[in-house]
């Protein structure tokens, strides 16, 4: 049989696209297929990363541009995987594009569109904390900045009543009420898994009021309240009250007994929190309620350390699992144990749960499709572990970033490339047997 | 020959169109005698990126025999790439071709029709007068070599070599010490789930002795480093003779390892080697000997204290790893010393997400003391220490093992040097960029891999080794040459007084000193054109092809008149 040395790569955050790039380097042809409707996964949703408070977006742009622009690259935005079958070398997918109603050619992104749409509703992707239209673009700043329309919430598309506003506005003929899904097959010969993580559902915790009490925020709602393009233009203010907040508490650790490990990235992304309220809020009071302080790697402890009293107020608190948020009038009481086995508390008026990083919700379906199995915490599991192989228990998929386990974005990009090396390595194997093979025939 | 310059204006549908008026500027410019001889072409399109829009200037390039090309457009960023390419399917150099952004720039930032008009064409203007001055530039593909040099033989030098090798590409692995393995061969105890470091060494071992396609030279360090990526020249300095051995390779891995931190040397951690005070690597040593672990005096030890974080204050990092070596080190303790004491003081529980819980309740279950500390000291093998609640204690114990914090290994500065790659404040080899180009480095054509780049578990440096051996695949592709940076620097050697000011500059090494003339030259195949040296040039001696001076001024100018 012959061999394919295309790729399909499954999810285009920070590790999809790095893959993809390198292996589009290669010469090889990528397919990439994303579910949203735009690429760049979770890191575009932080104005700034840790260590070195990077502007994000200006760290991942250049690499979304690259993919949309090359032509090694087939990028399926909007989009999922059915199938996959065959084996290394010779794999069959089914790619499912979802109809979105825009053209992506004629489309030049101006907006014209979103202003006419009667219907309104929560931008999921920016947390719910501002609304969006049924045709939209989920972020300022998207890419490719080409709207979607969400059939479920459409007038015309959900059958509710005739409408057409966003197309009569369009002047390139870009929306096409029409549209379909559409199904593609593709051959390729490896694939890898590049699909994310998600944070701990908070809602499981009752104890911290996340979802009950407004000014609980989970930490992706407070990436996108500092964000200079979310949703309050990067303004501090409580949701409901929209007044600043001027005593803050963040507490670490959210969700470590309930799965079972720590995530290794949330007390580095709690004191980027310090830091973002240090710059935009300098009046106000942090409080940091902590168990361990997990700061690993080489660059990491000294964030922590260049913070000060100033800062932050270090509380240590032996059990998280203990940690109370009640409401107290407008403001709210956290109570905790102290390491003198007391009970304190304190009063605050924003509290930001720093969430583990747990598998994403769609990695079991994902996992069912491809037939790869799963490790004890849910990511997916890697085999061949002791030679430091990216494999799954599928030969030929391989996994990359946070859908192996929770982690920063430098050892997502790491293994990104390691898993678009293996990948490369696996099919010039396979090549070369089969040379031998046809010569020695 | 002529001048004939194409000048075409994108109407962008109403983006461009509403807030300019394009005819008047094409009336404008039309009638603009500022370019001397030069004849200007100067029409509008609907939507020039556009597959017709291309091809109609395609066209218009052909049959008109345009000489330059400028494009009144949108941003550089979104576009820049495409009429390069248009250029590149005509006979018109893509180097006499400009994009000028009238859209970010104008139309959508300003108002008033007039004034966005007035700016669109002086932008117009000043493309113009910068293309003329503009010069072809030429791709100038070269053989590369698909070998490669991998310095340090630990697990992540080994992995990248294995990796790597093939046919039809060879691969050296320089090896300091008189054998492969590194820091992993010492590691009997179990390292990873249930896997021994030891064992994962060995096993690299016998498959990189096996394989036909890689040499391995022991007892052996790199002496001097020259060329660029596809081609360097490297000399190995055999420690044994002095001998010296010449190979060439396309690319080079650093894979130099890592050395463990030695607490003593703070002044929190007072020991000497008559203590009866280890590392875990020292113990996995005593495990495997016939005598197991013993203290000096020769007995069993009944009580050992775990001190976790020595070094964490000091060095200013945490490493990651020793948390879960020292409870990988109690549970090995108390297996072989039956009904010893451990007690393990540590500062914060840092196991990396895959060793989960379980280890930490393995270690509960095996009846160690964990006790949380805010601070430990030792003084012999006493250790002192603050607890979380404020209260101060000190207690007495047989032995004591310290955490390894791992630091660089003793040669990085050195190969940093001869790489010219530098370092970062910890000492360990610094990326390219930190999250987004991990394993490159600022020298084009080297990588590097494993505890060389910062602390990290085996099989976390055997990956960052296949992320490093990945790209490395990408890049020397068998049968494929490089085409370097064309838009490089150049110096003057009539202007040049050799100051050596740009050689400072340069992050990627591409200038030299020509001793023999007194000068500097840019190697051009290094160079990649960001033109830092550019301004350190006190002579002007320095030019950066296609963002001269001239062409700056000339542009600056007319746009401006
Ligand atoms: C609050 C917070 C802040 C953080 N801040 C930092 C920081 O400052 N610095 C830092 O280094 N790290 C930070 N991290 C970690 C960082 O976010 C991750 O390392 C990084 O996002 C991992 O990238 P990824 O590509 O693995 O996954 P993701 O970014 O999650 O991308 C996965 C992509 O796959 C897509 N996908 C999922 N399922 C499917 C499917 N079935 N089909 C198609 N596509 C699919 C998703 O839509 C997504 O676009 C932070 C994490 C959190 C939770
Ligand atoms: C006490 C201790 C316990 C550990 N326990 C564990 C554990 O339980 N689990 C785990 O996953 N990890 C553990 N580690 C970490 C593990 O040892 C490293 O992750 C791994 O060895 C790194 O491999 P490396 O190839 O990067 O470096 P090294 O193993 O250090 O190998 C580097 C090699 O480069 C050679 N070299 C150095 N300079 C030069 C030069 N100039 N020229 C040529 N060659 C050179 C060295 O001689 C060496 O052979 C432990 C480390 C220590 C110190
Ligand atoms: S669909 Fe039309 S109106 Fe909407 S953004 Fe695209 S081009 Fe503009
Ligand atoms: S057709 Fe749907 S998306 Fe378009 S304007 Fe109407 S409701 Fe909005
Ligand atoms: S890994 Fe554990 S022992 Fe090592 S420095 Fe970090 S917290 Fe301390
Ligand atoms: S342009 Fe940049 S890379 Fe080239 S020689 Fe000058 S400083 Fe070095």
């Amino acid at each position: 049989m012959s061999q394919n040395g295309s790729v399909l790569i499954i999810g285009a955050g920070i590790a999809g696209m790095k893959a993809a790039l390198m292996l589009a380097g290669a010469s090889r042809k990528v397919h990439l297929v994303e579910r949203l409707p735009i690429i760049g996964g979770k890191v575009i949703k932080n104005e700034e990363s840790f260590p070195n408070m990077e502007c994000s977006t200006c760290m991942v742009a250049p690499v979304q541009q690259a993919v949309l622009q090359n032509p090694d690259i087939e990028t399926y935005t909007y989009s999922t995987v059915d199938r996959i079958d065959g084996g290394p070398g010779c794999f069959s997918a089914v790619i499912r594009k979802k109809a979105r109603y825009i053209s992506l050619v004629d489309c030049i992104g101006c907006g014209m569109c979103f202003d006419p749409c009667p219907v309104s509703l929560a931008n999921e992707w920016e947390e719910g904390l501002m609304p969006r239209k049924a045709v939209y673009v989920p972020c300022s700043g998207s890419l490719p900045n080409v709207p979607v329309i969400d059939a479920s919430s459409c007038l015309h598309l959900s059958g509710k009543q005739e409408c057409s506003l966003c197309a009569e506005s369009c002047a390139f003929e870009a929306v096409n009420l029409d549209d379909s899904d559409q199904v593609i097959e593709i051959e390729v010969g490896s694939v890898i898994i590049a699909t994310g993580a998600d944070t701990f559902d908070l809602s499981a915790l009752p104890n911290l009021g996340y979802g009950i009490l407004p000014s609980v925020y989970s930490p992706f709602e407070f990436e996108r309240l500092f964000a200079s393009n979310g949703p309050t233009q990067g303004e501090i203010t409580l949701r409901g009250s929209g007044t600043v907040p001027r005593r803050i508490a963040i507490v670490h650790c959210i969700g470590r007994t309930e799965a079972g490990y720590c995530s290794s990235v949330c007390c580095m992304y709690s004191f980027k929190f310090v830091r973002f309220l240090r710059h935009k809020l300098p009046e106000a009071e942090v409080f940091n309620i902590h168990l361990d302080v997990c700061t690993p790697g080489k660059s990491y402890q000294s964030f922590f350390t260049s913070l000060d009293d100033r800062d932050t107020t270090m509380l240590f608190t032996p059990s998280i699992d203990d940690v109370r948020v009640t409401e107290n009038g407008p403001s709210l009481t956290l109570s905790y144990p102290a390491p003198d086995g007391n009970t304190r508390e304190i009063e605050v008026d924003m509290v930001i749960l720093a969430a583990a990083m747990v598998p994403d919700r769609g990695l079991g379906e994902i996992a069912q499709m491809a037939g790869i199995q799963l490790d004890r915490h849910g990511f997916v599991m890697t085999v061949d572990r002791e030679s430091g192989s990216l494999q799954t228990s599928r030969d030929g998929i391989f996994v990359a970033g946070t859908a192996e386990g929770p982690k920063d974005i430098q050892n997502t990009v790491i293994q990104a490339e390691s898993a678009a090396g293996q990948a490369l390595e696996a099919m010039s194997a396979a090549a070369a047997v089969n040379k031998e093979r046809a010569s020695g025939s | 020959m002529r001048a004939k310059v194409g000048v075409y204006i994108c109407e962008c549908g109403p983006n461009i169109a509403e807030k300019v008026d394009i005819d008047g500027i094409i009336a404008g410019l039309s009638e603009f005698d500022g370019f001397g001889e030069t004849e200007l072409v100067v029409k509008k399109y609907g939507f020039l990126c556009s597959k017709s829009g291309r091809e109609f200037l395609e066209e218009e390039i052909r049959n008109l025999g345009l000489t330059h090309l400028v494009i009144g457009a949108c941003s550089p960023r979104d576009h820049d790439s495409t009429f390069k390419g248009v250029c590149g399917r005509t006979d018109l150099n893509p180097y006499l071709y400009r994009i000028i952004n009238i859209r970010e720039h104008c139309s959508w930032v300003i108002d008033d029709v007039e004034k966005a008009t007035e700016k669109a064409e002086s932008y117009l203007r000043g493309g113009i007068a910068r293309v003329l001055r503009q010069s072809e530039l030429f791709e100038n593909p070269i053989d590369v070599n698909p070998d490669v040099l991998v310095i340090g033989g630990g697990v992540a030098g080994m992995q990248a070599a294995l990796s790597l090798a093939a046919e039809d590409r060879r691969v050296s692995i320089v090896e300091r010490s008189d054998r492969l393995g590194g820091r992993a061969l010492e590691l009997s105890g179990l390292s990873s789930g249930t896997f021994r470091g030891s064992d994962i060494a060995a096993g690299q071992v016998e498959s990189v002795m096996g394989n036909p396609y890689i040499d391995v030279f022991l007892n052996t360090g790199v002496s001097s480093v020259i060329g660029f990526l596809g081609n360097f020249v490297i000399e190995l300095l055999s420690d044994e003779d002095g001998a010296t051995t010449e190979i060439s390779s396309g690319a080079i891995i650093a894979a130099t390892g890592c050395a463990v931190y030695d607490p003593s040397l703070s002044g929190s951690y007072n020991y000497s080697d008559r203590d009866d005070v280890y590392n875990p690597l020292e113990i996995s040593r005593m495990l495997s000997s016939e005598g197991g672990v013993a203290l000096r005096s020769g007995g069993r030890p009944e009580n050992i204290a775990l001190v976790h974080c020595a070094g964490r204050d000091e060095l200013n990092y945490c490493s990651g790893i020793c948390c879960g070596v020292m409870m990988k080190t109690a549970l090995l303790l108390k297996e072989s010393i039956p009904g010893v004491d451990i007690t393990e003081f540590y500062r914060d529980i840092c196991v990396p997400p895959h060793e989960g819980r379980q280890l930490y309740e393995s270690v509960l279950e095996a009846g160690v003391d964990l006790v949380r500390v805010e601070s430990a000291g030792l003084s012999g093998t006493t250790v002192s220490f603050r607890e979380k609640s404020g209260v101060e204690d000190q207690r007495s114990f047989d032995m004591v093992v310290t955490a390894p914090a791992l630091i660089p290994s003793p040669d990085t500065a050195d190969i940093a040097l001869l790489l010219g790659i530098p370092l970062d404040d910890t000492g360990f080899f610094q990326e390219a960029h930190r999250m987004t180009d991990p394993s490159g480095t600022t020298t084009d054509g080297v990588f590097i891999a494993g505890t060389s780049q910062g602390p990290r578990g085996i099989l976390d440096s055997m990956r960052f080794a296949r992320a490093s051996a990945g790209l490395i695949l990408t890049r020397l592709i068998i049968g494929e040459k490089l085409v370097p940076e064309v838009a490089v620097s150049e110096i003057l050697e009539a202007y040049c007084t050799g100051c050596g000011n740009c050689l400072e500059v340069c992050v990627y090494g591409a200038i030299y000193s020509d001793g023999s003339k007194g000068v500097s030259v840019v190697n051009e195949a290094i160079c990649r054109g960001c033109g830092n040296c550019f301004g350190s040039c006190p002579s002007g001696a320095l030019r950066t092809k296609h963002f001269t001076n001239t062409q700056l001024y000339r542009e600056v100018d007319e746009a401006l008149r």
